[in-house]
């Protein structure tokens, strides 16, 4: 003890002596997504947002007059790894604020641990219900599924299809998703005939896609991820499960990328809105910088998380903790206009409003519909 | 009825391969290599890659069994015939080692992500009301083609008859003038071989990713113990039980249970079906269902 006590104090003060300029000459933020694995077609996305609000913000004079930083670390798709990266930027780089992850499954377990160590977290993807049991520190700027499958389920109804099979991935996300839609459809005198829950990651759903052709329902409404879903919709191709009624994404820019074209043929869905109004700055950015358009919707919600955080570090005056959650609340109430539109915060901060938009497949594109 | 029968064959296909490979090295040198169901994802991935390289299919699914087998052998040797002089314990532990260090190399080369052959698909054909598509006869092809030649390996060969000489009694093989390290190293080559292609054609009728190994390792070894361990083609026998079960757990409609009109168990309840099996033969019928001349360790 006696020996290992002075070891440390020096490791402590040398640490401390590292960190301390480095922490004065930028305003350093933190990101957890997926930048590998099932998702890293949104994650990028997610990236190229985040990349350039931070462009935007600095070519504004930054922070309160420091230039503003994201560390972008790879959630992999794995809840484990994803902690063990926000664990490296709340210990490590001493980020004030963590902005993460993709998928609620992923997201909930991370936000957990921010909460615990009380660094404010807001959650630029996810849409779970569960999300808002995060706590008291984590905020969203994205609506969850309570708001989406209500937008869903009147899609569903208004397309005359009153039977559906539901089939969504299972984690917080898909279970919320399945319940909140059943609810919603129930509520506007639809029907689920099945509600399948499906592992990700398997080589083949083929026994999953059998269990919702045997209910044979008037449409197969469904959820999941990148490749995941690209699997999912060959093997209905492959087994006649198209030819026999129409399928419903919710939330479809996660898997349209993903997707070959022979195999979503007729497909429409939803999704969150890519932009808002005002948003026109940021589309036009994004193509000049990437010579593509968005990947996915979740883009502009990664590149407003971080316009949120850097105005709100502006209101507290500093990347003090407490400072910094008063001063996100006080946001959230007055309402903050980034690329997705109006962000307003309700009192768990969850937001209260977004876009929502419906979508057909033609040829490889997703298009929008009135 | 006819689908549950076609789904159930479709499901033994995806077990036959591995367990049967798994069951002839045991039969030999008496531990059960885990790591096998990681050959077949080696061979899966290999043959991916050799198909993107511009071979085409036909020719990359030898390639990268042969591959696979020479792999399988490399191991052998390097590994498995020191550990085996600790006992068949070590072994079959340091399999299991392997088998993870596999995986992890897996997951740095190719990430968490789902990969697919390049292969035209077409909409399943109609049999009898139930659905077969091109792929799931192709690789239904190649398994009773790749299974009818091991076969006629171990029953019309020279080898065949070493194999099953070392098999039955190694010391008396040995004093006999076969040369038993050729004779296991042939075996591991062969078992290489199978394992590839089984992972190769789970691939051609799905995806495969780096977990296609673990979630493979409970069935084929369920499989390979109900076909009676040392036993290669009661594995086959094996593989069609567990599908079998596994198929009932997860297409018959419950509903008539709890008064709906459909209740499906989940998907991933299939695994359950091939432990519950799985334990009870250990507990009533620990040699599998066929005797073997084959004693267990």
């Amino acid at each position: 003890m006696t020996r290992t006590t002075p070891a440390l104090a020096t490791l402590l003060a040398a640490t401390t002596l590292l960190s301390a300029p480095a922490a004065l000459a930028e305003i350093t933020l933190g990101a957890v997504i997926p930048l590998s694995g099932s998702n890293a077609t949104p994650g990028e996305d997610q990236r190229r947002g985040i990349e350039i609000a931070v462009k935007e913000i600095n070519a504004a004079g930054g922070v309160l007059g420091e230039p503003l930083k994201v560390i972008v670390e790879d959630s992999a798709g794995k809840p484990q790894t994803a902690i063990d990266a926000a664990r490296k930027l709340v210990t490590v780089d001493e980020v004030p604020l963590v902005i993460g992850s993709y998928s609620s499954g992923i997201t909930l377990p991370m936000g957990e641990y921010l909460v615990q160590e009380g660094i404010p977290h807001l959650n630029p993807a996810s849409t779970s219900g569960l999300v808002r049991n995060i706590g008291d520190s984590s905020f969203s700027m994205v609506g969850l599924d309570n708001v989406s499958t209500e937008f869903a389920a009147k899609e569903v109804i208004a397309n005359g299809w009153k039977n559906v099979a539901v089939l969504a991935v299972n984690n917080a996300f898909g279970q919320g998703v399945a319940q909140e839609f059943q609810k919603h459809l129930e509520a506007m005198g639809g029907g689920v005939k099945t509600s399948v829950l499906f592992t990700g990651g398997q080589p083949s759903y083929r026994r999953e896609l059998q269990q919702l052709e045997a209910t044979d329902p008037d449409a197969y409404v469904f959820t999941a991820y990148g490749t995941d879903a690209a699997l999912i919709m060959q093997e209905s191709f492959e087994l006649g499960l198209q030819e026999d009624a129409p399928w419903y994404s919710i939330l479809i820019t996660m898997m349209n990328k993903d997707t070959a074209p022979e195999f979503k043929q007729g497909l429409s869905g939803m999704d969150v809105g890519y932009l808002g109004a005002g948003g026109e700055g940021y589309a036009a950015t994004y193509e000049a910088d990437y010579g593509e358009t968005f990947l996915s919707a979740y883009g502009g919600y990664a590149h407003d998380a971080v316009l949120f955080a850097a105005k709100a570090i502006e209101k507290a005056g500093s990347t003090d903790k407490q400072a910094l959650l008063t001063a996100i609340r006080a946001l959230g109430d007055e309402g903050f206009t980034g690329a997705t539109g109006e962000i307003k915060l309700d009192a768990n901060g969850q937001r209260m409003s977004q876009p929502y938009l419906k979508f057909k497949v033609e040829g490889n594109d997703l298009v929008q519909m009135d | 009825m006819i689908q549950f029968l076609i789904d159930t064959i479709i499901r033994a296909l995806d077990l036959a391969l591995i367990a049967v490979a798994l069951s002839g090295v045991y039969s030999l040198i008496k531990f059960p290599n885990v790591a096998l169901v990681q050959y077949a994802v080696v061979g899966a991935f290999v043959g991916m890659l050799l198909q993107q390289a511009g071979l085409p299919l036909v020719l990359a699914l030898p390639v990268s069994a042969i591959f696979v087998g020479l792999v399988a052998v490399i191991f052998n040797v390097l590994l498995f015939e020191r550990l085996l002089t600790e006992g068949s314990a070590i072994a079959l532990i340091g399999s299991l080692a392997l088998s993870m260090i596999l995986s992890a190399v897996f997951l740095l080369a190719f990430g968490p992500a789902a990969y697919r052959f390049d292969l035209a698909v077409a909409p399943a054909m109609r049999v009898l009301g139930a659905r077969i598509t091109v792929h799931q006869l192709s690789t239904l092809a190649i398994t009773v083609a790749a299974l009818g030649g091991f076969a006629a390996i171990l029953f019309f060969t020279r080898l065949g008859r070493e194999m099953r000489a070392t098999a039955t009694n190694k010391v008396l093989a040995s004093a006999s003038g076969i040369d038993t390290r050729r004779v296991i190293n042939a075996t591991v080559f062969l078992s290489g071989v199978l394992a590839a292609l089984g992972g190769m054609t789970l691939a051609m009728r799905g995806s495969v990713s780096i977990d296609l190994g673990t979630q493979m390792l409970l069935p084929v070894f369920a499989a390979a113990i109900l076909g009676g361990l040392g036993n290669a083609l009661g594995a086959i026998a094996g593989a069609l039980v567990i599908s079998a079960a596994e198929t009932f757990v997860t297409n018959t409609n419950f509903g008539v249970l709890t008064g709906t009109d459909f209740l499906f168990l989940p998907a991933s309840y299939a695994q359950t079906a091939s432990f519950a099996l799985l334990v009870g033969f250990l507990l009533l019928r620990p040699s599998g269902l066929f005797t073997s001349e084959v004693s267990r360790v």
